[in-house]
């Protein structure tokens, strides 16, 4: 079905899908306001809005508060929360979250559980079956899972959605996304995304991003990853690999990095190394969050040497950071995860490298912001990477999780 | 540079008797950006935030707002205008609860009685917006809160009332490392929704963390007013200490 210009048919696909995907991140909407908004008049709303409501994805309401205009008021749109719905997964080193999500992006239900760090893939799968089959059987009997989606600290292939590297946390050849959607009985795929660049898409669709097109993302955990939005999209490069902010060598010759090479941000400002130069040792009840949020509160209290290590992680942290800067002139970047703890207590140092090593003109109007979304962002992020299809073809995606055995995939 | 400043002092003296606290300053503040008022004990930051807030007039000097020359003699013209001054000690009453404290002074009424319910729906209002985690309830006396809880009721009260200026004097002393990171995602935030922000810090890191530019009084004279992008650490405390900058600003 090749043609020339869009049809009428892809015409309205696209509208229903920006219409949704209004109502999904902006939230409940008068008509009026959508025909202001979408560039629509009122009697295509009103069609788009019919079919929307009659699939189940929106109902409409009258307003619940008089509004100012005068005359008979416009009906409110608003997504149906609790009976469509993504599951979300964020798989960390030390944490593992799983989360039924409404469209709208309302987190309804979660399940956490810490994660040891040897534990073997067989533990981590049977953790998140369970979470995720107890989520499935609190919902809705007539709720529809449109999608699901995981957040892997590693490296993913977005041919396969294969983990390629993963050196924090050791899955083996593992296929997580397959083996889940398998065990739990789906009806959709479970995509695997990296954990920092679902990080970057939460920031920019529901974060401290909205609005900001040119935007990074810098997440750490035990290792740092990052996320690259560009033109308001993500930048994956040729195999999905792009973003890997934390192997940029910022230290030729530095301290050995897991990946093999030396001198990486990850090794250079990750929790290992912080922790080292504050010489604290790794403490067995204690999760890597913690532990980094110790090093910031004693540094805080005056601790000597706990300063200096947040000293020394900051100048290769500003350094990196100058970077992507001199680089991707972004808008805006946004430190989540334990550098949301570190960039604040390290700010003077990592922008005092960044006046000194950023060229003027891009780091004259970049703004530095930790992340909105607290420890939710992976988890936002991988949401709203699961809603994507239900969005892009609202109707067709419903049709086909509605009455599966008509469909063949 | 970005727009006019909506907060404009200019050759602004003040003296107690005969000692002299403020000399010759001026100080701008910007909608959407934290000018952060840096300086050592006794340079006159609180003076010149008294200033502002029309505590202690000045004794000569500009005052303008948006632009127009006013004459804030008193911290009712203050809040008349949009300027909400958050003071050191906070100055909340520790029996009243959230509510009663926010409105103090300024409750709404309805015909004769006090209109609760907007009062509560506007309390709640404000601290959502500012809050990542609730209060829970906002009847709760102010001396059942926290430290950090009490300065983000000290700052909500500053937020409700339209304000477009908010001076905030040592918002993270005496608060702890979690509770002074929140304060200061607050008053990020605060600035990225377009009110102009003043801080008051001693601390560099909360400077550099949530600035846009950084004012540096020295003995009661305005010694800089910089752009926190173009400037380092050591250039700060420099200009703290010793009212200049060793080194020009890393210029290319």
């Amino acid at each position: 079905m090749m043609k020339a210009g869009p049809s009428q048919e892809d015409i309205r696909r696209h509208n229903l899908g920006t219409l949704l995907r209004f109502v999904h991140l902006r939230g409940p909407a008068s008509r009026a306001t959508l025909a202001e908004t979408l560039g629509l008049n009122r009697s295509t709303i009103m069609a788009l809005t019919s079919d929307l409501t009659a699939a189940g994805l929106v109902r409409e309401e009258l307003p619940r508060k008089p509004g100012r205009r005068a005359g008979r008021p416009s009906l409110v749109v608003r997504p149906e929360s609790t009976r469509v719905y993504v599951l979300a997964f964020d798989v960390g080193v030390d944490r593992l979250v799983v989360a039924r999500v409404g469209l709208g992006g309302v987190v309804l239900d979660r399940r956490e559980a810490s994660r040891a760090r040897d534990a073997g893939p067989g533990e981590l799968l049977s953790t998140l079956v369970t979470g995720a089959r107890s989520l499935i059987r609190k919902a809705e009997r007539d709720a529809v899972c449109v999608g699901a989606a995981l957040g892997f600290p590693g490296t993913v292939r977005r041919t396969d959605h294969a983990v390629m590297f993963g050196p924090n946390l050791d899955i083996g050849e593992t296929r997580l996304g397959d083996v889940l959607s398998r065990r739990l009985g789906l009806g959709v795929p479970v995509s695997v995304c990296n954990d920092a660049n679902l990080g970057a898409l939460a920031e920019h669709e529901r974060g401290a991003g909205v609005g900001c097109d040119d935007l990074i993302y810098l997440h750490g955990d035990v290792g740092v990853g990052g996320g690259i939005i560009v033109g308001g999209r993500l930048l994956g490069g040729d195999d999905g690999f792009g973003g890997e902010i934390g192997h940029m060598v910022v230290n030729p010759g530095g301290l050995p990095c897991a990946c093999g090479s030396r001198g990486c941000l990850e090794a250079e400002v990750g929790e290992r190394t912080l922790l080292a130069h504050a010489g604290r040792a790794e403490e067995p009840g204690q999760t890597g969050r913690d532990a980094v949020r110790a090093v910031v509160d004693a540094a805080d209290r005056g601790d000597i040497v706990a300063r200096e290590a947040l000293h020394r992680v900051g100048t290769w942290l500003g350094l990196g950071v100058a970077n992507l800067v001199n680089i991707f002139n972004p808008g805006l970047i946004v430190f989540g995860g334990t550098l949301r703890d570190i960039y604040l207590g390290a700010a003077a140092q990592i922008r005092s490298v960044l006046a000194t090593n950023a060229l003027p003109a891009s780091r004259e109007r970049v703004r530095l912001r930790t992340t909105a979304l607290a420890d939710d962002t992976t988890l936002v992020g991988a949401a709203e990477f699961a809603f994507a299809e239900v969005l892009a073809d609202p109707l067709q995606v419903l049709a086909r999780l509605k009455s599966p055995e008509d469909s063949t995939v | 540079m970005s727009g006019t400043p909506v907060l404009d002092l200019r050759g602004i003296d003040k003296s107690f008797g005969s000692v002299k606290v403020l000399h010759d300053v001026a100080f701008s503040a910007y909608p959407g950006e934290v000018t952060a008022l840096v300086g050592d004990n006794g340079a006159g930051k609180t003076t010149l935030v008294k200033c502002i807030g029309g505590i202690h007039p000045p004794d000569r000097g500009e005052y303008r707002f948006e632009g127009a020359r006013v004459r804030v003699g008193s911290p009712r013209d203050a809040a008349a205008l949009g300027i909400e001054v958050v003071h050191q000690d906070l100055a909340l009453c520790e029996n009243l609860d959230i509510v009663q404290n926010l409105f103090l002074g300024r409750e709404r009424r309805r015909g004769l009685v006090l209109d609760e319910t907007a009062m509560e729906e506007m309390a709640h209002r404000a601290l959502s917006g500012l809050a990542v985690r609730t209060m829970g309830s906002v009847r709760q006396p102010i001396s059942t809160l926290s430290g950090g809880q009490r300065q983000t009721v000290a700052i909500a009260r500053a937020v409700l009332w339209d304000s477009r200026v908010v001076v905030l004097d040592e918002p993270a002393a005496a608060l702890g490392v979690a509770q002074t990171q929140q304060v200061l995602e607050i008053v990020r935030r605060l600035a990225d929704n377009g009110l102009a922000v003043v801080l008051i810090s001693h601390n560099m890191n909360d400077v550099f963390a949530v600035s846009d530019r950084i004012a540096a009084l020295y003995l009661g004279r305005m010694v800089a007013q910089v752009r926190t992008a173009d400037v380092t650490h050591r250039q700060v405390v420099e200009l703290i200490t010793s009212g200049v900058a060793g080194e020009p600003g890393p210029r290319r």
